[in-house]
């Protein structure tokens, strides 16, 4: 965390025109295209329906379906592992490099693996890593953070992909869109032909199969589960799905919610290592299952947030991430689901974020699979009760207190019009006191001169 | 009364794991069935559609070009395409059972000679990343979205469809099925898919990127161009 | 039908007018309509800022407030949201389970009491003098659809009603979040303004008193020229039970 208060981190953010402008442009066109793309999907409700029972099923027997899982993954010539959190997935994962004296590791993206910060425990164990989603790529090479779980530089205009790139690849410098792709393509084409270790997450594993599935744009997935002679997935436990019919349900969505496509450029679906006769893909297959909180949530007052497929759609859908952009969040994951995930996953220092959201519920219309965010939104405000600032539990004792007296609430109704001040036209510009907060940013009306009980005790209750 | 979940310690042990879990799972007694396997009434496609407009329309939309060829054509047709392109190297790959099959790869690597194009069907690093273009069959073909779904097997490489810049996958009307469901049915079955397999690769459309500024932006890692030719039967 | 109607503590302090149209319309069709003065809030505030024990114990006086009827209105959806989504669920298992559940049956919202119960052709009824414009409140959701809402408004045409490019984009207030994150609560407003202008129209037809108070706010603060109302409001003028107000 940085040594930024989020409150800081708000203003610096709702003050970056820059930063801003580019996140308002890409999220209302993620937004209108998934409209677009949902208008189009027959049984769209029956197909979120259908999605959010599979994984509330699936969580509800999770031991029985990632026995099966990790049964077909090795029936199939597959290793599993079990990391119960982040350094031991670390360590599990950098273990059977070393051993394997691999030395280039080339990674497709995965939030996961972000999660567990698996790039620098590997560099500590002295392999060299890539990151090969182009978005993750210049995040590197730049020594940024991702800011969208699935447009990493949402926030950097081509300008700075453009400085970033040349520096790093010591190129000449170009801010063409086109050609900055060809001059990565190009530099990454070289790491695939020489890469020995391949990282991958997966956005779904299959128990029925032992099948990882991996949906990406690019090719970079494709290239990191056929170029080197090591693959490594690493995989929450919570990815599983029972059987293969199943997956289809979830493609149906996903695409359409990322991005708006009815599917992405390229579903692969890997079952196992190389096959004896066949001519590419790795000779080893490691599946990592992690932890790292997950089982501690689905005892918790969110196990929903589980549900999540890392679409992205909330984070384009909200108003809040629209008007800060996601490193204010300062987590792996940022936006509505980011707001639950990570109090439940990392604890007290993301406590503040369930209350960045005025509960619009964007989110959970947009969600594919029916996550009722500002539900869970409230949850965790009401857990973190006791640790919100003084000043709001007083007013709102306070408010409460107050409500629960009507002829004093009724005085304080008169009082507010008394001492509000007036412009002279009906409306207060400036106060102090609790509602200091408001007036900062926007007029208030004076309270009516007469207030609806008053106006009926004088006028409507003769009437009947 | 929910009891804590979390596994503790270190375990790298799956049954132990597993049985933490279900120990505090346990508690819980709610239960959610599974839905049936039955997916017909979810189709986006039915089988009636005309299978061979929709994937035409799907694909295209998905920035594939799309031709149709009779039966005896579509080796001209693939020639005359990859010449167009300025293709000077193409990796051919016969695969028995689907639409270029060891005869119509034949044909084709004749003709591609003929033309100037270098035909190669070996898998080594330096033809590989040479080739202009590959060319190869498909498993099935998908109306609902304009998918091709290629399997890896001892006739097919996953690099095949992915490292050449630009891909031709012929394709019999007979291959393309309504609707992702169905392909799912299909892999589904017993020594058809995941079982035999260790790579399905559902192709929609070329590679693609939006990451800066949202532009899009085509032949990232994987081919940059998909022609897609469609033959009857 | 005798009515009870539950005004709602922004209303009754900022928008008397508002319920003085709710009670007209309800007497014009047909309605005997009771104001319970013992009534305050629903709690939402403290509901949505996770302040449960407060919110149970302010719907537990509500549910006992208005427990002698079997019809409640209310003009604010959302807090015929929070009285029938969230009443019975921060109340299970307490001694007032049944009341609250009995009140969340009892409790609608307007527009849709109006249309169901009562069977108003608002949309037949409605006249509009001018261009409008819109905002679909982000808690109308389980009371009516963003096309019951356009319905009304459009009706068989020949009204010029503007629609913004997001209708349901939320204004910003989110209860205490409007002063807790009043900054950030600014940058959605501004978002929201900017959309009402693009069209247009100065007359915006708002259901909800909390938003109309921040988009209000708001607008004067920027200098726009931008009018709120009720629909409810616009639909008592048109029958001739309310002056027109500018």
């Amino acid at each position: 965390m940085s040594r930024h208060s989020l409150r800081a981190r708000l203003a610096r953010a709702v003050a970056d025109d820059r930063v801003l402008q580019a996140v308002h442009l890409a999220t209302w066109r993620k937004v209108e295209a998934r409209a677009a793309s949902f208008a189009q999907l027959p049984h769209a409700e029956e197909l979120r329906r259908r999605a959010a029972q599979i994984r509330r099923h699936t969580l509800e027997n999770l031991p029985r379906y990632l026995e099966q899982f990790a049964a077909r993954v090795q029936a199939a010539g597959g290793q599993v592992h079990v990391a119960c959190g982040a350094a031991a997935a670390c360590r599990i994962i950098c273990d059977l490099a070393v051993r394997r004296g691999l030395k280039l590791a080339v990674k497709s993206k995965s939030m996961t693996t972000e999660e567990v910060h698996l790039n620098a425990a590997l560099e500590a164990a002295g392999l060299r890593v890539v990151e090969t989603d182009l978005g993750e790529f210049i995040v590197q090479i730049d020594h940024d953070r991702p800011s969208h779980i699935i447009t990493p530089i949402i926030h950097k205009d081509r300008r700075q992909v453009g400085t970033a790139l040349a520096r790093a690849l010591g190129c000449r410098y170009t801010e063409d869109p086109a050609e900055l792709t060809r001059l990565v393509r190009q530099h990454l084409r070289d790491v695939f032909r020489r890469c020995d270790l391949g990282i991958t997450g997966a956005n779904f594993g299959i128990a029925e199969t032992g099948t990882l599935c991996l949906v990406t744009n690019e090719g970079n997935g494709r290239m990191t589960v056929t170029r080197p002679r090591v693959h490594v997935a690493l995989l929450g436990i919570e990815k599983i799905i029972p059987r293969l019919i199943d997956l289809p349900v979830f493609l149906k969505l996903l695409a359409r919610s990322s991005t708006g496509q009815p599917m992405g450029s390229y579903t692969t679906l890997v079952t196992g290592p190389r096959r004896p006769g066949e001519h590419d893909g790795p000779d080893e297959l490691h599946v990592v299952l992690l932890d790292n909180g997950r089982s501690r949530i689905l005892s918790g007052p969110a196990p929903e947030v589980l549900h999540c497929v890392r679409c992205g759609a909330c984070l384009n859908a909200c108003p809040v991430y629209r008007n800060i952009g996601g490193h204010a969040y300062e987590s792996v994951y940022p936006g509505p689901i980011g707001s639950v995930l990570s109090p439940l996953l990392y604890g007290p220092q993301y406590e503040e974020l369930p209350r960045l959201s005025s509960l619009c519920g964007a989110c959970a219309s947009a969600c594919p699979v029916q996550i009722d965010l500002p539900a869970l939104l409230v949850r965790l405000r009401a857990r973190s009760r006791e640790r919100q600032p003084l000043g709001k539990r007083l007013l709102l004792s306070g408010w409460a207190w107050l409500m629960r007296h009507p002829r004093l609430y009724a005085l304080s109704q008169k009082l507010l019009r008394e001492l509000l001040p007036d412009d002279g036209a009906g409306w207060a510009r400036q106060v102090v006191g609790p509602l200091a907060n408001w007036t900062s940013q926007r007029d208030l009306p004076r309270p009516a001169p007469g207030s609806f009980r008053e106006l009926w005790k004088q006028e409507l209750s003769d009437e009947t | 009364m929910k009891r804590d979940a979390r596994v503790k310690g270190d375990e790298t042990n799956l049954s132990q794991f597993s049985a933490a879990l279900a120990r505090n799972r346990a508690a819980q007694g709610e239960m959610t069935p599974l839905p049936a396997r039955e997916v017909s009434a979810l189709r986006a496609v039915p089988p009636d559609a005309d299978l061979v407009a929709r994937f035409t329309q799907a694909a295209r939309a998905a920035g594939c070009h799309v031709h149709c060829s009779g039966e005896s054509e579509c080796v001209a047709a693939i020639t005359a395409l990859l010449q167009a392109a300025g293709a000077r190297r193409a990796l051919v790959e016969p695969q028995p059972g689907t639409a270029l099959p060891p005869e119509r790869a034949a044909a084709l690597i004749d003709a591609l000679t003929t033309a100037g194009v270098a035909a190669c069907q070996s898998y080594d690093d330096e033809t590989l990343f040479a080739a202009d273009a590959s060319v190869t069959g498909v498993r099935l073909a998908v109306a609902e979205t304009g998918t091709l779904v290629c399997v890896s097997g001892p006739a097919s490489a996953r690099a095949a469809s992915l490292v050449p810049p630009l891909h031709v996958a012929i394709v019999s009307g007979s291959q393309i099925v309504p609707d992702l469901f169905d392909a799912f049915e299909h892999l589904g079955q017993a020594g058809s898919g995941t079982a035999a397999a260790s790579c399905i690769s559902f192709i929609t459309g070329p590679s693609k990127t939006a990451d800066i500024e949202g532009v899009l932006i085509t032949g990232v890692h994987g081919p940059g161009q998909v022609h897609i030719v469609i033959v009857p039967n | 039908m005798d009515v009870a109607l539950f005004v709602t503590c922004l209303t009754d302090t900022f928008y008397p007018r508002v319920g003085r149209a709710t009670t007209l319309l309800l007497r014009h069709f047909g309605c005997r309509v009771h104001f319970p003065p013992e009534q305050t809030c629903c709690g939402q505030p403290a509901f949505n800022s996770g302040f449960h024990r407060e919110a149970a114990c302010l719907l537990r006086r509500m549910a006992d407030v208005f427990r002698r009827y079997e019809h409640v209105v209310t003009p604010s959806a959302s807090c015929a949201t929070l009285v029938r989504r969230h009443g019975p669920e921060l109340l299970e298992g307490t001694p007032a389970a049944a009341a609250a559940r009995s009140l969340a049956a009892n409790t609608r919202e307007i527009l849709t009491f109006l249309r169901d119960e009562l069977h108003v052709d608002i949309s037949g009824l409605l006249r509009l003098d001018e261009p409008v414009t819109f905002h679909y409140p982000c808690h109308a959701r389980d009371a009516y659809t963003l096309d019951d809402l356009l319905g009304w408004l459009v009706g068989s045409g020949g009204r010029d009603v503007r629609v913004p490019r997001h209708p349901d984009l939320c204004c910003g207030f989110g209860g205490v979040f409007a002063v807790e994150y009043p900054e950030l609560s600014a940058a959605l407003l501004h978002d929201k303004l900017d959309e009402l202008v693009a069209t247009g129209a100065e007359l915006v037809v708002c259901n909800e008193a909390a938003c109309t108070l921040q988009m209000a706010g708001g607008a004067r603060r920027r200098g726009l020229k931008l009018r709120f109302k009720h629909l409810a409001e616009c639909l008592a003028e048109s029958l001739g039970l309310l002056e027109p107000q500018a």
